[in-house]
């Protein structure tokens, strides 16, 4: 299972589960009585990606008010609630201006979480959009929103009926799917490895502390393990906080859809790319094996953002760069949100009745087994018959009509890319796939991940200074800073449990009491 | 020498027998039965009588109720947790420990309030002879010695979940059945067991004591269809005193002032200065040497069952972690007793091979074996087949408690051995079966462990194990757990009830008290300069000493136990909303998968929050579940005993 997706489900059980009864109120001493019901505030970008002129950021909680107060800089009164005002958004740290946009206020239950909101409308910008979430992240108390949480809470508010909560699954499950492949190509990365390399030496500072809480009484546990800690911890928190910093001042958004170019050899993808960017991106010859590492390219389709890639063609090979580049174009697919599958149409079985069945069985080659999420029917692939023009006119006219709505198998679309005869059906497909991929709001949200990144890397710093705070009062105190920085480090990676932890205790030390 | 007795059991009890078997064994018909009489079962049965039930607890020996089997101590750090809230729920090891304890000490007292381990060096003698008195002056309680042959089931009560009900026992000999409403099966290592030593293997659970539960065994496997599996572990052998070089060992001495398990107690019946030291030693290479030479003698190690990865034989410790020196603790055995206990050399080598390897350690060169070490291998069963109130889900009225589940350790055995036992007695009494939260105690994280994720070795306690381990601490287990054990549970007497509500209340007046004083830090810093909080004029805070410690901790935690408070919410209402154990999922009218369907039939989860650990559960799943749960009102809301 997934991390991200883990922190999702359980809030919304949470959500869903509170509905059913009130909070039990608090009593008895040494029983935190304040904070129990208080939700945490939560933001999010809610209108979707892609270029637009007005983008609109929410945010529902008890702080909302603070949060309006704070980067709206209204210093006096609220505005009256559901009405519209135009104010400078500012930086609540720095008071840098971020934009110029309306600000709305709705005071709860009179709003759509049944909790105190505030709407930004500001300009739709990736650079404004990220000041905003970036300078939203940094306030206290305030959080990135879990995929769907707005919904819950409104569900939680008693804004949705149960009969909704059908339709509630079926979002978690979209939502989930999309953090999957989001995930998949997060962890892929240079920065995938770093936060993994981070989660691991932090698991290790934990088992450490854990052990010498559980067993050094008893065991030849040296107080050195603690120094080992000690020195490791000051050096994850040096290398976050470096990121951090790093981040915000290098960082280009890496926004767009994902569409990738796959296939077999020689089928024609690195024409495509070159089709559809019209320029020579990709080199492309007659030799089939001519691509063999990812080529990336840019576009704006129908005013959205792509990101093309060329895979190399699929294919046994015996050359190990073409092995790898194999396998790294099969990384690529497994993380889309768009394959194009080019098929070489002269290789197509001239009887166009067993066309279906063909490209079918060529699907299973090309795409990533079922369990990965991604089957022949998902929206998320489409056909393109390239070399149209080395085809007789009527043979392509017959497959054309025996595959029209052949349900089981995606859009299939002539094309030549050497006439260019076709293309102009398979843009209008291809555009509309990329606009409802854009609609949904999860598939190229990396402002929005980015943000919730630095809001768990931040608070990961914070608790790891608790560390040294208590390190001498109160070693359970400071136990409990590192396991906190490893939960929220964990939001990123992946969640780690007590058995994990007593594993690396077992493998680092001799317990035997 | 299979057949050695161990030295403990020689003690004459018959006065014990004859008092409890008059008129009591002619009943035929009791509430709760409890089967043995160690840790578990003991903490059970009064547990059970406490709360009302007319019970009967039967062991093969009533000499060895209450015997310390293996190591001669108690508590420590994560299981001293565990003994305080036993006691809070006016469990017996707490008391027994403060009546039978020879060296008192707080460990990890450098580290934190709540990772403090209060733990204790026991007299064998003083520690049997508290329990057995206890018992015997419980009210409703009666002891009977016995080997218990089958377990009696019938159809089950066909509006309770479940594919039998338990409706008593009958005993070896053959006479007449005894019934009851539960039963509580605390059966330790005896289930299967067979004993270990050389190349030697006998079938029993512990040495010197008669083999058993065969036909238990059987209809727990057989009968009642449950899984099974095998562990091991082992005890080390006892050494003459007399035969030990003490002055080439180190000394340990206990805490000066010892400090009482049991929040009745102020202090332990053994005085300060009567206390008796342990000794600290270590391996050398000549012992490796002689583990390295026997293993081809030794059966036990090349066994494949499991045995646990913190408390494993001398074997085990220098073949994983070679060229090493080990700890070796030589605890006393009790204030009369001329044995030592070598804490960390559990073996099951031949004897002879025992004698060498001891003598390789320069404290012990001239060191004689009393009874040499053995190891046992016992069935267990998989507790993810029972309930969060420690019920067989298939079975009605039938608990399991201690080693039986899987666990290792006195305390773990004892805190679900209270908890078997308050449920089997609310099952007797017809009343709901109450869950311990993970939120609120050690002994809930125990059972949400066991029968969440069941074990792959013997389970003991870890503080680390305890997310909340920050509020689960030691010095506030009166006050998590004694008022709702009194008003909602009705496992503790009033005496303790009123004793525990005086602190808590003294305890609000005196923060009241310190929270009605308001200066800035500035100020703060003039007035009180060096001075602690102990000098504090303040009568309410002067009135109990022990108070200001206590009040002190409370401060330093409660920042970081609000903090916590959110997470401690969402886990207490994922675990109190409950699946009910006889859901068809494979025809549910939801939409899930066909594979998410066949996880929730082949587990059966307890708990919401149980379902969502699943190893293949969707988030939509879980959504789907619930809300089937939620509108068709088939959650049986469980009378969870949560303090919030």
């Amino acid at each position: 299972m997934l991390p991200c997706s883990w922190g999702l489900w359980r809030s919304a059980i949470h959500t869903l589960k509170t509905f059913s009864r009130a909070s039990p109120s608090a009593r008895g001493l040494c029983i935190p009585t304040r904070a129990v019901c208080d939700a945490e505030t939560i933001f999010a970008l809610s209108s979707g990606h892609g270029r637009c002129g007005v983008a609109v950021v929410r945010v529902s909680g008890p702080a909302s008010s603070m949060v309006l107060r704070n980067m709206a800089g209204l210093t006096q009164a609220l505005p009256p609630p559901r009405t519209a005002l135009l104010r400078r958004i500012t930086d609540p740290q720095s008071k840098e201006l971020l934009d110029r946009g309306l600000v709305l206020w709705f005071k709860g239950p009179h709003s759509f979480t049944g909790e105190d909101s505030a709407e930004f409308h500001i300009h739709g910008g990736p650079a404004v959009i990220t000041a905003v979430l970036q300078a939203l992240g940094s306030l206290e108390g305030v959080r990135p929103a879990e995929a769907g949480e707005f919904t819950r809470r409104a569900f939680h508010a008693g804004k949705l009926g149960l009969t909704e909560v059908e339709g509630l699954g079926d979002l978690i499950h979209a939502e989930t799917e999309a953090q999957r492949r989001q995930a998949l190509r997060q962890m892929d990365g240079e920065l995938g490895r770093l936060y993994q390399d981070w989660s691991y030496r932090l698991k290790r500072c934990l088992a450490h502390v854990e052990a010498f809480i559980d067993f050094s009484e008893d065991e030849l546990i040296e107080d050195g393990v603690l120094n080992q800690v000690d020195s490791s911890v000051r050096q994850l928190e040096t290398e976050i906080e470096r990121h951090l910093k790093d981040e915000r001042r290098g960082e280009r958004l890496r926004t767009g859809v994902q569409v990738v170019i796959a296939g077999a050899t020689n089928a024609g993808k690195s024409s495509l790319l070159n089709t559809l960017c019209q320029r020579p991106a990709a080199i492309v010859s007659p030799i089939a094996g001519t691509t063999r590492d990812i080529v990336e390219t840019s576009l704006d389709i129908g005013g959205f953002p792509v990101l093309l890639s060329d895979t190399a063609g699929l294919r046994d090979s015996s050359d190990s760069v073409e092995r790898e580049g194999v396998r790294r174009a099969r990384q690529r697919v497994e993380q889309a949100d768009l394959t194009l599958v080019v098929v070489d149409s002269t290789q197509l079985p001239p009887d166009p009745q067993l066309v279906a069945a063909f490209l079918q069985e060529h699907l299973s080659t090309v795409l990533p087994s079922p369990e990965a999420g991604m089957t022949a029917a998902s929206d998320r692939v489409l056909l393109v018959l390239n070399k149209s023009d080395l085809v007789p006119e009527e043979q392509r006219e017959r497959t054309e009509g025996e595959l029209r709505e052949r349900p089981g198998l995606p859009p299939a679309c002539f094309l030549s890319c050497s006439t260019s005869t076709g293309l102009e059906d398979f843009l209008t497909v291809l555009q509309s796939r990329v606009k409802t991929l854009c609609g949904d709001p999860l598939s190229g949200a990396p402002s929005l991940t980015q943000a919730r990144h630095r809001a768990h890397l931040q608070q990961s710093v914070q608790a790891l200074n608790q560390y040294h705070q208590y390190r001498d009062q109160d070693l359970a105190l400071a136990a409990e800073g590192v396991r906190l920085a490893l939960t929220h480090l964990g939001r990123i990676t992946g969640r780690v449990g007590a058995e994990e932890i007593l594993d690396i205790i077992f493998r680092d030390f001799c317990i035997g009491k | 020498m299979l057949a050695q007795k161990l030295h403990l059991l020689r003690h004459n009890v018959l006065s014990f027998v004859s008092s409890r078997t008059g008129s009591d064994l002619t009943r035929r018909q009791y509430d709760v039965i409890v089967v043995g009489g160690g840790h578990a079962g003991t903490e059970a049965a009064a547990a059970a009588a406490r709360l009302g039930a007319e019970t009967l607890l039967i062991t093969q020996k009533i000499m060895t109720i209450g015997a310390l089997s293996c190591n001669p101590s108690l508590g420590g750090v994560g299981k001293g947790q565990l003994v305080r809230e036993v006691d809070a729920l006016d469990g017996l090891c707490g008391r027994a420990g403060d009546s039978a304890g020879v060296h008192f000490s707080i460990l990890n007292r450098s580290k934190g309030p709540a990772v403090w381990g209060p733990r204790a060096q026991l007299d064998r003698e003083r520690y049997r002879q508290f329990i057995q008195s206890e018992l015997l002056s419980t009210p409703r309680l009666t002891v009977l010695e016995g080997s218990v042959d089958e377990l009696l089931v019938s159809q089950p009560n066909p509006e309770e979940p479940g594919h039998h009900r338990v409706t008593g026992i009958r005993l070896v000999d053959g006479s007449h059945p005894i019934l009851s409403s539960s039963v509580v099966l605390t059966t330790g290592t005896f289930l299967s067991g067979s004993l270990f030593m050389g190349q030697t293997t006998s079938p029993g659970g512990r040495m010197g004591d008669a083999q058993s539960c065969a036909g238990l065994s059987y209809t727990l496997k057989e009968t009642l269809g449950l899984r099974v599996g095998r562990l091991r572990t082992g005890t080390p052998p006892r050494i003459v005193k007399e035969s030990v070089d003490l002055s080439l060992a180190q000394l340990q001495a206990p805490d000066k002032q010892p400090t009482p398990f049991s929040f009745l107690n102020t202090h332990t019946r053994c005085k300060p200065e009567e206390q008796l030291p342990c000794y600290l030693t270590h391996t050398t290479p000549g012992v490796e040497r002689v583990v390295r030479e026997s293993v081809h003698l030794n059966c036990h190690i090349q066994q494949d069952a499991k045995g646990p990865r913190y408390c494993p034989s001398i074997e085990s410790r220098v073949l994983r972690f070679p060229g090493r020196r080990h700890q070796v603790w030589l605890e006393p055995e009790g204030l009369t007793s001329d044995l030592l206990y070598p804490q960390g050399l559990s073996m099951t080598m031949p004897p002879e091979l025992q004698l060498r390897l001891l003598r390789e350690i320069p404290a012990l060169h001239r060191a004689e074996i009393r009874t040499p070490g053995y190891g046992v291998q016992y069935d267990f069963v998989c507790p993810t087949q029972l309930t969060p109130s420690l019920q067989v889900k298939s079975t009605q009225g039938l608990f399991l408690a201690g080693q039986i589940n899987g666990t290792t350790g006195y305390e773990e055995a004892a805190a679900q051995g209270l908890w078997a036992g308050v449920n089997a007695g609310r099952t007797a009494l017809s009343l709901p079966p109450m869950a311990l939260s993970r939120t609120q105690s050690y002994i809930g994280v125990l059972i949400d462990d066991l029968v969440g994720r069941g074990v792959t070795e013997p389970y003991r306690m870890f503080t680390s194990r305890a997310e909340f381990r920050t509020y689960l601490r030691p010095d506030n287990a009166d006050l998590r757990l004694t008022p709702r054990g009194f008003e909602e549970v009705g496992c503790v007497t009033l005496r303790r009830y009123k004793k525990a509500v005086s602190v808590r209340d003294g305890l609000q007046e005196a923060l009241m008290a310190l929270q009605s004083v308001a200066l800035s830090s500035t100020r703060w810093r003039e007035k009180l300069g060096n001075i602690s909080l102990s000098e504090n004029k303040s009568t309410t805070l002067n009135r109990k000493q022990c108070w200001t410690f206590r009040i002190e901790i409370y401060t330093v935690y409660r920042p970081h136990c609000e903090k916590q408070s959110r997470e401690m919410e969402r886990i207490r209402s994922e675990e109190s909303l409950s699946l009910p154990s006889d859901m068809d999922y494979l025809s549910l009218p939801v939409s899930l998968s066909q594979e998410v369907r066949e996880i929730l039939d082949r587990v059966r989860p307890n708990t919401l929050g149980a379902a969502t650990r699943l190893p293949g559960m969707t988030p939509a799943g879980i959504i789907h579940l619930l809300n089937y749960v939620l509108r068709t009102g088939r959650s049986e809301d469980t009378h969870e005993f949560k303090l919030n």
